[in-house]
């Protein structure tokens, strides 16, 4: 780790879900604590019970942990913050909105004048490639077109962190790929810090600097992988050997994460 | 389908070639066959024309009320009647109705109420407004308002207690507060739902309105219809069924095209 301060901390991070009233309660996430630094693009990795979800909710303020406390900033998050940016896994994407209104919500949200928002909806428009389509209601986009309108629409909200919980879980393969290709494009432009959960090895590898690993029952941090390969990414870099390499390490990591699982 | 003309069409073409699409075809179709089952009885030997009117005789009795002036002083009545109290009834029911779905608090509050009156038909309340309020216009009014009430209520509460959580946290970690989540997410959503809301209410509305002007109304269509039984003029007592039909239906119609307009975003099932 380096001198910066972290962009956020995770501290003594525990949360417990009440499934019946009788039962002890869940453990889902066991004493996590992590420093995000600034620019940095994470991702959270493990198997599906691992809290990761849970993990990028906590961050963002839509629920609030049993014990421990998120820092962004230094300051501890005790809400829903817009300058935290969320991306669901679910379409998300208002459907009564046009491509544009739906770029424009937050800017809006927050005020932000008329003039300054025609701008944002051009801008990141262009920049998901989805020009064309700013007048068109989402029932006319493809699943991977509505997830650029998602990206479109978080970004333009200039957030300073961004938070993405499985967002091309849905996507088929090819349209993932780009998909990725794009965030990584957009992430280049804003050098936002990114947590980014997924339970896909080869995402996880093309995307990230950082790689925490994540063991199950109770969620808590197994390893962190660091993700030397060369930036800019792009489709030649599935391929590479350093890829290859990496992808290899996660993999051991993560082999390693289920044996530390419980049941 | 219809067939896809390769060679451009006159304006006057196209909307010749419109009557003949196959919907207004089939749906013309339906009404036709039942005039025609109608105009068999009514030549039946041993059949009474004075009672079972032909369809001729019937067109005749439309065109004579027409010009008599009878029949636009009833339907205006009626209308007004219907509209006022759809307004009344319906605006009670979308605010109480988006309480009781979109608050926890006015949930528990409204909807034991709401459930309770769901299976009261709005008839049975007839002979306590009678007793309550009289037998002038406040009355038929309330009644049809009453009878608007239910389906609008229903379905305004349903709107907002569908309204899907992922919007919600979309809406919320993107800036917005409470009251932006209420305008931009829910009432959106639950659109389609106050139509369908709304075009029920339309119906039970002209439903109540015959049974309102049974009670000693001065004019509408219900008490043409009523009065004209009293005399077995059955040829007007049809005119005014077949003239609420064409309200009615002219009124669902309007309903229809505005909720597709509001609804345009929605995703459509094409049959």
């Amino acid at each position: 780790m380096n001198v910066e301060a972290p962009k956020l901390a995770i501290r003594g991070l525990t949360h417990r879900f009440q499934i019946e009233a009788q039962t002890e309660p869940l453990t889902v996430l066991n004493d996590i604590n992590l420093a995000i630094e600034p620019g940095q693009f994470v991702s959270l990795i493990g198997e599906s019970g691992c809290g990761k979800s849970t993990l990028l909710r906590i961050m963002s303020g839509l629920l609030p942990p049993s014990e421990g406390e998120t820092l962004h900033d230094g300051k501890r998050v005790a809400g829903i913050d817009p300058k935290l940016g969320f991306v669901f896994q679910q379409d998300a994407v208002f459907p009564w909105l046009t491509v544009e209104g739906n770029i424009e919500y937050g800017p809006k949200a927050r005020g932000v004048a008329k003039a300054e928002r025609a701008r944002l909806v051009e801008h990141w428009s262009a920049q998901v490639g989805l020009t064309k389509f700013r007048k068109a209601y989402p029932k006319h986009l493809s699943g991977g077109m509505r997830k650029r309108v998602d990206l479109a629409r978080v970004f333009a909200n200039s957030p300073d962190v961004l938070l993405m919980d499985e967002p091309f879980g849905a996507l088929d393969v090819q349209t993932k790929h780009v998909m990725q290709q794009v965030v990584l494009d957009l992430w280049r432009e804003t050098r936002n810090t990114v947590v980014f959960v997924t339970h896909d090895l080869d995402e996880a590898v093309f995307l990230s600097d950082v790689v925490v690993v994540l063991a199950a029952r109770p969620g808590r941090v197994a390893s962190i992988i660091r993700v030397g390969i060369d930036r800019p990414r792009n489709e030649a870099t599935r391929v590479s050997d350093d890829f290859v390499a990496a992808k290899r390490e996660l993999w051991n990591a993560m082999q390693a994460a289920r044996a530390m699982s419980g049941n | 389908m219809s067939a896809s003309p390769s060679a451009p069409k006159t304006d006057f073409a196209a909307r010749i070639g419109a009557i003949f699409r196959p919907s207004i075809l089939l749906g013309g179709l339906s009404i036709a066959l039942v005039v025609a089952l109608y105009w068999l009885v009514a030549t039946r030997p041993g059949v009474n024309p004075a009672l079972v009117p032909t369809p001729p005789r019937i067109a005749l009795t439309f065109w004579e009320e027409l010009r008599s002036g009878e029949l636009a002083i009833n339907t205006w009545a009626s209308l007004q009647r219907v509209m006022i109290g759809f307004i009344i009834g319906s605006a009670v029911a979308v605010l109480l109705g988006f309480l009781a779905g979109w608050f926890r608090f006015w949930g528990y509050f409204l909807n034991p109420l709401i459930d309770a009156i769901r299976p009261i038909p709005a008839l049975a309340y007839i002979p306590l407004v009678i007793v309550w309020v009289g037998i002038g216009e406040p009355s038929r009014i309330i009644i049809i308002a009453l009878a608007v009430f239910k389906p609008c209520v229903v379905n305004a509460r349903a709107g907002m207690q569908e309204v899907a959580q992922i919007y919600v946290d979309a809406a919320r970690v993107l800036g917005a507060g409470k009251v932006r989540v209420f305008w931009t997410v829910a009432l959106p959503s639950a659109v389609p739902y106050l139509i369908a809301g709304m075009r029920t209410a339309m119906s039970t509305g002209f439903l109540a309105l015959v049974a309102a002007e049974l009670i000693a109304a001065p004019t509408g269509l219900g008490f043409m219809i009523q009065n004209a039984g009293q005399y077995f003029r059955t040829d007007i007592a049809i005119v005014g069924i077949v003239v609420i039909g064409i309200v009615g239906s002219i009124l669902d119609q309007l309903a229809k095209v505005t909720g597709q307009y509001l609804t345009k975003w929605a995703e459509v099932r094409r049959s």
